[in-house]
């Protein structure tokens, strides 16, 4: 199980290419027609100096993982871990052509009894979005809970 | 498409987003964005893990449908304008389900010559139950 010790931990970087088949792909999943994710002029238009990536993109850089070593090894039980959820600060939008690097780190663990008895942890996941030139792109932070057994 | 730029200025509290729905959702909706976000944790997609985990089937990741409320976000405020997005899981999206996105600018202020604007959003089930609260801020001029 996580605990309080774990904090400050430097979890694992992962750098990934912001590609405009992938983004092409993810706005088709979420049913999302403005063309700027899809059509260079149509960003141009809009302002954008290539095609932007939409506000969650971030998190297929956090999938780009053949398994996520670093949260295991933290001692989740997978079995009993939900994500409460995630914030987005964005310095400026992501773009096709970007590669991004996305370095985790422990920001806090926090344990109290769950309403149903047994200890609910809550793992707080801080992430940094850099671009090639070292700028930070985005920041993200996650909320992980483990449920009492 | 994005709301127009002095629309956007004009901006103040209590102004509501134009409503969005989406659905039903299917099991094809989740095996897409499975392929397309990466998230292949098989309880979104695999029936029979699912009842395994004492499920009667398969649930939407939430990146699914916080993915489907970016849309409202980016399209109401201005993909470029959005400088903070959250969203906390209140609960889970089923297969069949039909979802509703509502968004309400709280508050307009300014911060280091910045007009900036503070939204809430939320995603309801069509039962009522609500699934996502979400919160962001937009510079607006």
């Amino acid at each position: 199980m996580p605990d309080p010790s774990q904090v400050g931990l430097e979890l694992d970087e992962v750098t990934f290419p912001v590609e405009r088949g992938k983004v092409r792909e993810f706005v088709r999943a979420l049913h999302e027609h403005d063309p700027i994710y899809q059509d260079a002029d149509a960003a141009a238009a809009a302002g954008f100096t290539a095609i932007p990536a939409p506000l969650t993109f971030p998190m297929v850089a956090m999938m780009w993982r053949e398994r996520d070593a670093a949260i295991e090894d933290l001692g989740f039980d997978f079995k009993r871990l939900l994500h409460g959820g995630t914030t987005w600060e964005y310095v400026r939008p992501l773009l096709v052509g970007d590669e991004i690097t996305v370095k985790r780190s422990v920001a806090a663990v926090n344990q109290r009894e769950g309403k149903r008895g047994g200890v609910m942890t809550f793992v707080t996941i801080d992430t940094e979005i850099t671009d090639a030139t070292g700028g930070v792109v985005a920041r993200q932070t996650d909320t992980l809970i483990q449920t009492g057994a | 498409m994005a709301t127009t730029t002095s629309t956007l200025a004009s901006l103040s509290a209590e102004d509501q987003a134009p409503e969005q729905v989406h659905g039903p959702v299917t099991r094809s909706d989740l095996v897409r964005y499975a392929g397309a976000g990466g998230d292949f944790n098989p309880i979104h997609h695999d029936e029979q893990f699912a009842r395994d985990a004492g499920l009667d089937t398969v649930f939407a990741m939430g990146m699914f449908h916080a993915g489907l409320l970016s849309r409202l976000v980016a399209g109401w405020l201005g993909l470029a304008n959005v400088r903070r997005f959250g969203v906390r899981f209140t609960g889970q999206v089923w297969p069949g389900d039909t979802l509703t996105f509502n968004g309400v600018v709280d508050r307009v202020y300014e911060e280091d010559g910045v007009r900036l604007a503070d939204c809430s959003f939320t995603v309801t089930r069509q039962t009522g139950d609500v699934a996502i609260t979400a919160t962001a801020t937009a510079a607006i001029a």
